[in-house]
Formats: C-alpha cells, sequence, structure tokens
C-alpha cells in the first residue's frame, strides 16, 4: 500500500460554547493514502465540509489532530495542497486566462511559461474562445471549469473538493466527473472529494467515507472495486455499480431513517 | 428601435422649445398696459432667454475682467483637484481601516463626529485658514468627497469575500498578494459606486466655497454673489447654466470610466 499523505486521528469539531456548544464531528480517525481518491459522503449538516475545511487549515480542530505529510496541520495549509470550493469562487474581476493564471503569478512563474500551462488548461477543459470572457458571461458549468483548472495549473499534489460540482445540473456534472476522472488519471493527485451525492462518489472515488448524522462519526469506510478507467455514462448501467450503490445507500438510508423518526 | 430612439429625442427637445418660448413669452405680458415694470411674470427675478443669452455672449467677450470662461475654468480645477485628492486618500483611508479592525473601532467616534458636521458651516473656518484662492475650495471639496469615498471603500474592504481570500491563500498568495489581487479589486467596486455621487458633491462644496471666496479665486460661485450684489438675475442664469453643463459632462465622464474599470460586472456586459 501507498504511504499515507492525509492521516487525521479522533478528530473532533464543537462550535459555540456551554448550553449552545454543538458537536459537529465527533472522534473521526481515516487515512488517505498517497494518490488515492477518497470521497467523503453523508446526509446534509453531517460535518463532512468541517472535516475538509479542518485538513485546509481554514479550521482549527477541536479535539485529535491531522497530520500531512507526517506534518501536523497549522493555521496555514501547506503549498502542496489545493482546494475547490463549493461556491463560486472565480474572481469576476478577471478574465477565464488571469483567474486560471492566479497560482502561478502567486509563485512568480515567468510569464512565457504561465502562458503556456494557462494555454494548455483551457485547452484540457473544453474552454477555448472563452479566454478573454469574464465569469459574469459564463454558465455555472464553465465558472466551475475555471475554479477547477485555477487549483490544477498549480499541480497541487493534495486536492481538496468540497461539493465542487454540488450546484450543477446532471448532465453537466457527468461531463465534469470525466473530465476530473480524466485529469487525476493522468496527474495522480491525491483527492479528498465531499459530497451528500452517493452516485458522484461511487464514480470518482478508490474508497468512500461514510458519515452519520450529527456528530458526524464514521458510520463505514468503503471500498469501490469498480475498475478503472471508469466510463462515467456507461458505469451507471452496470451490475457493479448497481450492487455497491445499494451496499453504501443501506448504511446511508438508516441514517435517514433516524432523523425521521 | 431607432424610431424609437429618435422619438424620445424629438418629445426632449420640443419640451426644451416649449419652456423657452413660454419663459420668453410670459415674462413680456405686461400686467396694466403701458405702465412700465409690472409684468404678470417679473423678468427681473428670473430674466428671459434672450437676455441670458445677450449677458452670455456679453461675459465671454473681452469687455470684462474675468470671462465666464475663466470662471468656469476656476471652478472646474478646483473641482476636479478635491475630487480626485479626496478619492485618493478616501480609498486609502477605507482600504486600511477596512482591514484593521482596531484602528477602525478607535478611530469610529472622531469619523462619525466630523462627517455628521455640516460641511458648509466649515467653510468661513476653511477659507480663513487656507485663503481666497483655489486652495480652500479644494480643500472643502476634499473634506466631503474623502468621507463619501471612505465611507464606501471601507465597507467594500469589510465585505470581501472570506473564500476569495480563502482561495487566493490556497493557490499560493502572500499576505501582500491578497491585499493586491482581492481586497483592492473588491473594494474598488464599491469605491466607484461612490464616484457619480462624489463628483457632484464635490461641485457643490466648490460653489460654496467660492460665495465668500472672492475675486481671487473667482470662479462661478462668485459670479453668482456678485450678481445677487448687482440684482443681476441675468448673470446668475448664465453661471447656473454653466455649472449645469459641467456637472452633466462630469458625471458622463464618470459614467464612462466606471463602465470601463468595471466591465467585468454583469451589468455592464453587452452579449
Amino acid at each position: 500500500m501507498a504511504r499515507v499523505r492525509i492521516a487525521v486521528r479522533d478528530l473532533s469539531k464543537t462550535f459555540g460554547a456551554g448550553p449552545r456548544e454543538v458537536a459537529a464531528v465527533s472522534r473521526v480517525s481515516f487515512d488517505v493514502h498517497d494518490k488515492e481518491f477518497v470521497a467523503i459522503v453523508g446526509p446534509s449538516g453531517c460535518g463532512k465540509s468541517t472535516i475538509l475545511n479542518m485538513i485546509g487549515s481554514l479550521l482549527m480542530p477541536s479535539g485529535g489532530e491531522i497530520l500531512v505529510d507526517g506534518e501536523r496541520v497549522g493555521p496555514r495549509a501547506g503549498r502542496q495542497v489545493g482546494y475547490v470550493f463549493q461556491k463560486d469562487t472565480v474572481f469576476p474581476w478577471r478574465t477565464v486566462e488571469q483567474n486560471i493564471a492566479l497560482g502561478l503569478q502567486y509563485r512568480g512563474v515567468a510569464p512565457a511559461e504561465i502562458r503556456a500551462r494557462v494555454g494548455e488548461a483551457v485547452a484540457l477543459a473544453g474552454l477555448q474562445g472563452f479566454e478573454d470572457a469574464f465569469p459574469a458571461t459564463l454558465s455555472g458549468g464553465m465558472r466551475q471549469r475555471v475554479a477547477l483548472m485555477r487549483s490544477l495549473v498549480v499541480n497541487p499534489e493534495i486536492l481538496l473538493m468540497d461539493e465542487p460540482f454540488g450546484a450543477l445540473d446532471t448532465h453537466t456534472k457527468l461531463n465534469l466527473h470525466a473530465e476530473l476522472l480524466g485529469i487525476w488519471g493522468a496527474r495522480q493527485q491525491t483527492v479528498v472529494f465531499v459530497t451528500h451525492d452517493l452516485s458522484e462518489a461511487i464514480t470518482l472515488a478508490d474508497r468512500i467515507v461514510v458519515m452519520t448524522r450529527r456528530p458526524g462519526r464514521i458510520k463505514l469506510v468503503y471500498e469501490v472495486k469498480l475498475p478503472r478507467p471508469r466510463d462515467v455514462i456507461a458505469l451507471r448501467e452496470s451490475a457493479e455499480y448497481l450492487r455497491e450503490y445499494g451496499e453504501i445507500w443501506h448504511a446511508l438510508g438508516e441514517e435517514f431513517q433516524e432523523r425521521a423518526s | 428601435m431607432n424610431g424609437g430612439r429618435l422619438g424620445v429625442w424629438a418629445w426632449r427637445i420640443g419640451i426644451l422649445v416649449a419652456f423657452l418660448g413660454a419663459w420668453e413669452y410670459l415674462t413680456g405680458i405686461k400686467a396694466i398696459s403701458k405702465t412700465p415694470g409690472l409684468y404678470w411674470i417679473d423678468p427681473f427675478f428670473i430674466s428671459r432667454p434672450s437676455v441670458i443669452a445677450q449677458r452670455f455672449a456679453y461675459l465671454t467677450s473681452d469687455k470684462v475682467r474675468l470671462t465666464i470662461w475663466q470662471m468656469a475654468l476656476s471652478t472646474i480645477q478646483s473641482t476636479l483637484w478635491g475630487f480626485l485628492v479626496g478619492i485618493t486618500t478616501g480609498f486609502l483611508a477605507g482600504l486600511v481601516l477596512g482591514r484593521y479592525e482596531r484602528p477602525a473601532r478607535i478611530l469610529d467616534p472622531f469619523i462619525v463626529a466630523f462627517n455628521s458636521l455640516p460641511r458648509i458651516a466649515l467653510v468661513p473656518l476653511i477659507t480663513m485658514i487656507f485663503g481666497f484662492g483655489l486652495l480652500a475650495k479644494i480643500v472643502l471639496a476634499w473634506s466631503i468627497v474623502f468621507f463619501i469615498v471612505f465611507f464606501n471603500t471601507f465597507q467594500g474592504a469589510r465585505s470581501v469575500d472570506a473564500d476569495l481570500i480563502h482561495s487566493a491563500r490556497f493557490l499560493g498568495a502572500s499576505e501582500r498578494q491578497i491585499m493586491t489581487s482581492v481586497v483592492v479589486p473588491s473594494a474598488l467596486a464599491w469605491t466607484f459606486a461612490s464616484l457619480t455621487p462624489s463628483i457632484s458633491f464635490a461641485l457643490i462644496g466648490v460653489v460654496v466655497g467660492e460665495f465668500i471666496g472672492g475675486e481671487s479665486g473667482g470662479g462661478l460661485g462668485y459670479l453668482i454673489i456678485q450678481s445677487l450684489g448687482t440684482l443681476n438675475a441675468a448673470d446668475m442664469m448664465v453661471a447656473l447654466f454653466v455649472l449645469g453643463v459641467i456637472g452633466i459632462v462630469m458625471a458622463l465622464g464618470i459614467k464612462q470610466v466606471e463602465a470601463r474599470l468595471l466591465r467585468w460586472r454583469p451589468e455592464y456586459q453587452k452579449r
């Protein structure tokens, strides 16, 4: 087995204090190995985004710890970490090209190389012809493509994704799944992907961490055995996919039932 | 489409012509025939378009010590300087205090107190300190523009989307790069929204300053107050007309700059 890149140890997070204290995440432990694609799935409010925020240093844990490459995460994420937000975080005052170039500019990459790498990313995301467009003129799916490419162009070894396709329609989502899998297959990042969409998790991930309702605990860790490379469309009709979906849905379904009672 | 626009312009010109015509006509009807000086609508107070045009021609000629163009230039200069210094200082102060909470908290009551002071009340004091030249008018315009821009930028710098800052940080931005690439552009959008009111208020400040400013920094405000002294409504009307044109041109100029700098905004996207 590949080395452990992210180690989550006994992680807890509470918000507020005193009688208004709410436990969001309770004693969660799991590992993410090098070049592994791990999805975290659970009902809304289960603390899955909170876990991702803590891995990305956006939130400090209340208990336990997170090690990235053996080092405890501090108040600032390391340079090897990229993050794609659920919310649209494309800079509205920059064009598509200027947005994708951001990370390279921050790192002081030479203009000629920036141009080459941005051009490559634009082509990869199918954004040709929109290089000089401002985000206000783009669809939600295109904006999220820009956000994805902006994170990928700096080649982060670890990519944290917080429901990046949550606001998109099914068709756009499937296209982006295919693109993401293609890029991931070529670049082999370590990915932690948070979603509430089970089929998305099965399509993309090697392993799925299934969370309980609040306070979020790990219900089970599920190994997805579907072979790679995966065809995101054909996959959905395969017997293995349906079987895996059923198994996890069963586990998740209990969580939804508990809430209803 | 084009015909619709043409129609709109035809209406506008029609209204203007009707207005000027009625003004000219009504101020010419005597109330009691042959008795001089008694009118239904007395041109002594509101003058007449024909007289105003004559006075305008006279004021542009070299028969006067200070032509209307010189006065207009003086007013424009004071306004633009006050505006430029006002937006730069207001922007910088708003940006700094918007990002640093502690000094903002400390200074808050002073800022509110100074801003609640009616600026007009400062005119004599500012004139006393800065003299009768352009400087006093610039300071006056600045004191108004500064606060408008300051409050807007302050709000803008405070309401920068935290997730934009986070994503910049994940892309490797230093604190300085976050300032220049995230905070400044976000705040600028708010600053620009304050430019149109700023230029109008700068003009107000300058004209009021000119009311008591004397001849050395004599602008259109000086002409207005001189005309009050000589009970000359026509000259006042000339000054008001020129001020109106200046105001419109400046506001249109700002709109152009704004549309250029904020071209990324949905409301400026033409496609």
